[in-house]
């Protein structure tokens, strides 16, 4: 078999995994729509038709959230206006924007299920990175150089994140507690202690009475890509495509990441060889929570700019499902991102011209992980021909069994 | 009552694993069904106790043709079977793992109406002098025991053909003479008994009939009474077998392990190893002889860095192991060929290239600073799969597509690739062909002869007698015994491996 | 070893055993440090007083009233603490440890309280009845994971079918209340509906990990997900514009003949929300079927060791999917408690992992529907408590108070070595021939 057809093969079930996931979601959007479902008795064919236009405009909505107008680029180019260019670019930037937070995140969950750890957590490990960097900007606040901020505010983030991510594996090493149900509860306490630190009138915003806190911008801002007004494109999405070629090259050409490969498939076979099982769960733990502690750090020192509560916003779910459409390599979990980044920037896009709820897109995320996890579903859908056996590829998130 | 299989075939993805087979066994007689592993007994059975469903052929029972759609309609028609794994739910108690299925019930919400069960079941074990405890729990219960709930549970279901596969694998030779009573007395009774195994002299002690099979098929059949081990063992893998593979004596050197009054406990905290003195010298090998569960597993985790140890001493050429991590064991020279090696050998999963550096991976030349050569590792692995002759499509097939006898070739080419002072092998030939078992003893040989000291465990005597220079016989957790290998026999390894010690005489 | 399962199944070999061995130290030593810690704060708050009343016959009217000093409540907790560590420390792992938990718990919790209200007396009938009354859900969600788990199927998806339940129940109740005016049908139709959505996701939810093999936590993880997202986009959509759609008429309390009127225990266990009484009879009909029933034999076979029962004839692919039906329909009531019976109408995200709460009880319970529910009254009484104490303004953050019950499911999945085993096949797929 040619390596096109090869790679067309291995894509055409995660393609076909979203294409049928937005199918879904418009029959959803088309079901909820009472207003035009409320004349079906009367004029029925209006009613549909006009039901499935919505869809249209709310996917419509949706691409051009993500994706803008190529013509009004194209012609911004030509006139070379900073503004209207940036104007023009700023929906492609905004999905990279979006993109950026979810390759930590997708990678922090990949890392974990290839060491057949279920990394449930990434939200929390998010928000209290962000916490984090937050906390270490405030302090440090016209006490030092900005670049030295920039970097120990990262740090912060990655360290309060790997911390997080320690617990559940140290718990899971020593005690055998699940991680799953750690993760999600360490979540939860995670988000709480953001809203308990965002009380103190040191974090919050001056005068706002909702749990958000200072804007961190004049403090620290990670330098922009594209210096035009409006656009907030930074260089934490060059560190994200940096940190999946270092993700890469941790699991496929070190020592420690065939370690964790190996306990993700079999932690017997790993012990042993010699390897520590526990070893394992912990570094590929901390590692994932480092991982979306990052992810989280950047966001509040650079794109986002100030730490609140719906910060991750459900990155963390949305991980899970890009890690899986990704087949847990680092590489696909880029293209997945931005993928998820179009759909992101998009339903928000959806969300105000059309009214579609932008948590449409939990429920599409949903599927997607479903049909991705049962290829058997897509492939009864779309009557694709199964692979031959030997060419089913393994992956320890669905093979590796829960411990 | 008679059964009659005519033609039965089925085939597999890949495996036409019965080929028109028929047998036939007559009412109250004990048939015996000789075969190696993969020769087809364990699909024929499953057939007959319908787990699965034939591509073709017939099922009489008394000249009626039956069909098997599920196992309740092969229970219904009088066939029990004792499977080689218990398929006992270990936390239940002796009534309710034997009532499973066939229970009884009192009206209220189908309450399980136990005290019917418990009275059945103690009626039946008194008819057929199966002792057992109606209330104890199934993982209390010896394996010898829990054959016995086995044997039970057919009869609970009024079983008039009773199949029993490999039913003394895990036995002691006494508890095994005990089940050969029990088999005489059911067939008396009336109960058709189907026996099945590899092992010649069992066939030989309490078949009324055999039948050998080869490869999915019916290879010959033979009257107890006039064959011999020789003619069955020829006609079980088709062509004439050396019982005994070739090897020169032993050439002892030093002592590489010294293990001394060494207590591991088990999963469950229990004792396990009682008390172990063991040493094994370069340039022999050592056996540890005895039936499965007896503390061999643990006494090798043990060596190996595994599982803690309670107290003693483990010395491996000279050094101290007690506290050591299996990776340090590893790095003494030790090669370790796991008892599960499905599950603690190799990693389905992964490329016969990556199992073939898993314990090694962190040396060079596979790694530097923890950073992989790959290029190394890749051209060690398909050295290694030509060294062994590892039957595989390419180093990147996953171990997991490979056939059992390669996979055990992956695992021996890797403990081997490096050289060793002390080679661990836990049952290395378990669930493999003739050959493979062949190639395994070679190259045990070799590594023996080029000066390695090598302790194998294994369960099955003619293993045993064929590679042991030093058999040491393990009984409830001590070494009961150790004969020098051309002392031992059946019959004193037999009595020894059932727990009679000859007491401090033949110890060394 | 189990979503949930929190068996430490990390390795084959012996490490389980040295594993148990010093957990069960560590527990002592706890347990010890949680005397000393007793004893600090006897030193310091001896003298504040402690008044706790309870109501005899209703609310409002006779209480029975407690009152001691914090000191002395504290000496109480350090005796129970010392005399449970010595135990643990004597017996090692052998002792059954959670069973004397609740001796440590108990006199703790009081002098917990007692601290904290400082002086402010608190009527103990309330945060009783609370306790049960917030147990309730948890507790079903908790028998619903017993069914599933026992079957051998993990089930993670407890929240997101609690989710689902709760947004069902409180719409068709709502519904059907706007059209009919009829309080109970409202609330019975809303409750089946509730149950049957739920009872739809337990099948989808075997269906994906029998069928089509899917990794249990996963198939779990995708119902989470999808109930947020469906729930969160249809309450958005619809019903945060038509609040009638999401104004279910709420349950209220209903005293049980002759039981009610136990002075004391009345009002804490028997003048309750009907979804409690349904939750004491789930407890004992449960622990009845599951281990003296023809069923529950069945049921247990399947989830420790589903090829003896396979060989036997008994079809456990079946018995798997009817358990998953039967956990959502449980958990569809549960979800329907919170929003017909606690909260009035359906919040987004309202579960608040309680579905996952439930799992921890499960654990905790030791797999047992007994066990489970005493389990889930502790989280209820940490739940009620730490509401009763932002009510009363006791001074710590309601943060930080609202993150124990979260806190106490780590300390309580992680706490859970050696002893209690789930069933041994959960999570594993089945093969039949």
């Amino acid at each position: 078999m040619s390596r096109v057809t090869s790679l067309f093969r291995r894509a055409a079930i995660p393609v076909l995994s979203v294409v049928t996931g937005l199918l879904f979601g418009g029959i959803v959007i088309v079901l909820t729509d009472f207003d035009h479902l409320s004349q079906i008795g009367t004029d029925p064919v209006g009613a549909i038709g006009g039901a499935i236009g919505g869809v249209v405009d709310a996917y419509g909505a949706m691409l051009s959230g993500a994706f803008g107008d190529p013509t009004r680029i194209l012609t911004a180019l030509q006139t070379g206006d900073g503004a209207d260019i940036a104007k023009a670019i700023r929906p492609i930037t905004e999905t990279l924007v979006a993109a950026m937070p979810l390759i930590f995140a997708g990678l922090a969950v990949a890392i974990s299920f290839r060491a057949g750890m279920f990394n449930i957590g990434a939200d929390g490990q998010l928000l209290l990175g962000a916490l984090g960097a937050t906390i270490t900007a405030i302090v440090l606040a016209d006490k030092v150089p900005a670049p030295v901020i920039l970097v120990a505010s990262i740090g912060a983030a990655t360290v309060v994140g790997g911390a997080w991510g320690f617990l559940p594996g140290f718990l899971k090493a020593r005690t055998g507690a699940h991680e799953v149900i750690t993760t999600i509860m360490l979540t939860y306490v995670a988000k709480l202690l953001v809203f308990f630190a965002l009380r103190s009138p040191y974090l919050r915003a001056a005068g706002s009475t909702s749990p958000i806190s200072k804007d961190l911008t004049p403090i620290v801002d990670v330098p922009n890509i594209i210096n035009l007004p409006g656009l907030r494109l930074d260089y934490g999405f060059v560190v994200a495509l940096l940190m999946a070629v270092a993700v890469s090259w941790l699991l496929f050409k070190t020592t420690k990441g065939f370690e964790l490969r190996a306990a993700g498939f079999s932690l017997s076979a790993a012990r042993y060889a010699g390897m520590s099982a526990g070893g394992s769960m912990i570094v590929a733990m901390t590692l994932s929570g480092a991982l979306a502690g990052m992810g989280g750090g950047l966001m509040v020192i650079g794109t986002v700019g100030q730490l609140s509560l719906d910060l991750s916003n459900g990155i963390g779910f949305n991980a899970i499902a890009l890690a899986l459409l990704a087949g847990l390599r680092p590489s696909g979990v880029v293209l997945a991102a931005l993928l998820f980044g179009a759909l992101t920037q998009g339903g928000k896009l959806m969300g105000v011209e059309s009214g579609i709820p932008f948590d449409l897109l939990f429920f599409i995320m949903a599927l997607v992980i479903m049909f991705v996890a049962a290829p058997g579903l897509i492939r009864g859908m779309w009557r694709i021909k199964s692979k031959p056996a030997a060419e089913i590829e393994a992956t320890p998130a669905s093979k590796a069994t829960p411990a | 009552m008679r059964l009659e299989l005519r033609d039965i075939t089925k085939q597999f993805p890949g495996v036409l694993a019965n080929d028109r087979i028929s047998i036939s066994a007559d009412r109250g007689k004990v048939l015996g069904m000789l075969g190696e592993n993969g020769a087809g007994k364990t699909t024929l059975m499953n057939i007959l106790s319908g787990l699965y469903k034939p591509d073709s052929g017939q099922i009489f029972i008394d000249g009626e043709e039956r069909t098997f759609d599920d196992p309740v309609a092969a229970i219904r028609a009088g066939v029990g079977m004792v499977h080689q794994h218990f398929m006992l739910v270990p936390v239940f108690d002796v009534v309710e793992a034997v009532a499973l299925g066939a229970e009884t019930v009192t009206g209220f919400l189908g309450t399980f109406d136990r005290a019917a069960a418990r009275k059945r079941i103690v009626e039946l074990s008194e008819q057929y002098k199966l002792e057992v405890d109606p209330d104890a729990k199934i993982e209390n219960l010896p394996v010898g025991v829990r054959q016995r709930v086995e044997i039970l549970k057919a009869l609970y279901r009024h079983s008039d053909i009773l199949v029993l596969d490999e039913p003394s694998a895990v036995l002691t030779p006494y508890e095994t003479e005990e089940l050969f009573a029990i088999i005489r007395s059911l067939a008396a009774g009336g109960t058709t008994v189907i026996f099945i195994t590899h092992k010649l002299n069992e066939v030989l002690e309490v078949a009324d009939d055999i039948v050998v099979l080869r490869r999915g098929r019916v290879a010959g059949t033979a009257d107890p009474k006039s064959a011999t081990r020789q003619q069955l063992a020829n006609l079980m893998v088709g062509r004439d077998v050396e019982l005994i593979v070739p090897k020169g004596p032993a050439k002892p050197g030093d002592v590489v392990l010294h293990v001394e009054n060494l207590q591991v406990r088990d999963d469950r905290l229990e004792m396990a190893v009682k008390g172990v003195d063991l040493e094994v010298r370069a340039g022999e090998i050592v056996v540890i002889a005895g039936v499965q569960g007896n503390g061999q597993t643990e006494l090798v985790e043990a060596i190996t860095g595994l599982r803690p140890i309670d107290s003693g001493q483990i010395t491996i050429g000279g050094h101290h192991t007690e506290k050591s991590s299996p990776r340090h064991v590893s790095d003494l020279g030790v090669a370790h060929i796991p008892e599960d090696r499905g599950r603690d050998g190799l990693i389905d999963y992964m490329t016969v290239a990556e199992n073939y550096i898993l314990d090694s991976y962190h040396k060079a030349p596979y790694s530097r600073n923890g950073i992989f050569d790959l290029k190394a590792v890749r051209e060690r692995a398909a050295q290694g799969v030509k060294d062994f002759d590892i039957r595989t499509p390419s180093i990147d097939t996953y171990a997991g597509s490979l056939s059992g006898g390669n996979q055990q070739k992956v695992v021996v080419a890797r403990e081997f690739s490096v050289p060793v002072q002390l080679v661990l092998a836990a049952q290395p030939t378990r669930g493999l062909d003739v050959g493979s078992i062949e190639y395994i003893h070679r190259r045990l040989i070799e590594q023996r002869d080029g000066g390695a000291a090598i302790l194998l465990v294994s369960t099955e005597l003619d293993e045993v007698l064929a590679v042991g220079d030093r058999i040491a016989v393990m009984f409830d957790g001590k070494i009961v015994g150790i004969l020098a290998g051309e002392d031992a026999t059946y019959e004193n390894l037999g009595l020894l491996m059932g727990g009679a010690s000859f007491g401090g005489g033949l110890a060394a | 070893m189990t979503a949930t399962a929190a068996t430490a199944q990390i390795s084959g070999g012996g490490l389980a055993a040295r594993r148990a061995l010093r957990a069960a130290r560590v527990r002592g030593v706890a347990f010890a440090m949680l005397g000393l810690l007793a004893i600090y704060f006897a030193s310091a708050n001896f003298d504040v007083p402690a008044k706790f009343s309870l109501w005899i016959h209703e609310q409002g009217g006779d209480s029975a009233v407690l009152e001691t000093k914090v000191g002395l409540l504290w000496i109480v907790a350090a005796i129970a603490s010392a005399v449970v560590a010595g135990l643990q420390l004597l017996r090692g792992a052998g002792l059954r440890w959670r069973r004397w938990l609740l001796v440590l718990i108990a006199p703790w919790i009081v002098a917990l309280l007692a601290d904290l209200l400082a002086g402010k007396p608190a009527i103990l009938t309330n945060v009783l009845a609370g306790s049960f009354e917030q147990a309730t859900p948890i507790a079903m969600a908790a028998m619903a994971g017993i069914l599933s788990e026992r079957s051998g199927m993990f089930n993670i998806a407890l929240e997101g079918k609690m989710l689902i339940g709760a947004f069902t129940a409180s719409m068709t109740s709502s519904l059907v209340y706007i059209a009919t005016g009829n309080v109970l049908l409202a609330t019975l139709v809303g409750i089946a509906a509730a149950m049957a959505a739920t009872g739809l996701t337990g099948l989808l939810l075997a269906w994906l990990g029998i069928r089509h093999k899917m990794n249990q936590i996963i198939a779990g993880t995708v119902i989470n997900i999808g109930a947020v997202g469906i729930t969160n986009f249809i309450f958005l959509r619809l019903l945060q514009h038509n609040t009638q759609y999401n104004a279910p008429p709420s349950v209220q309390p209903f005293k049980l003949p002759f039981l009610s009127d136990l002075p004391v225990l009345g009002p804490i266990l028997f003048s309750a929300k009907p979804y409690v009484y349904v939750g004491y009879i789930m407890v004992i009909v449960l622990t009845y079927m599951i281990y003296r029933t023809r069923w529950g034999l069945r049921l247990r076979a399947s989830g420790e060791k589903p090829a003896a029962a396979g060989t036997v004839g008994i079809n456990v692919i079946a018995i798997r999917y009817r358990a998953l039906i039967l956990a959502g329909l449980i958990s569809g009531l549960a979800g329907s408690y919170l929003s017909l019976a606690a909260g009035g109408s359906f919040q987004m995200e309202m579960t608040a992992g309680k579905g996952f709460i439930g799992l921890a009880a499960m654990i905790f319970g030791g797999w047992h529907p007994v066990g489970a529910f005493f389990a889930s009254l502790v989280f209820g009484f940490a739940d009620t408590t730490q509401s009763l104490l932002s009510i009363l303004g006791v001074g710590v953050a309601p943060q930080l108070l609202a993150s124990v019950p979260y806190v106490v499911t780590i300390v309580v999945v992680a706490g859970v070595v050696g002893r209690v085993r789930g069933p041994a096949s959960a999570g594993l797929p089945y093969e039949q021939g």
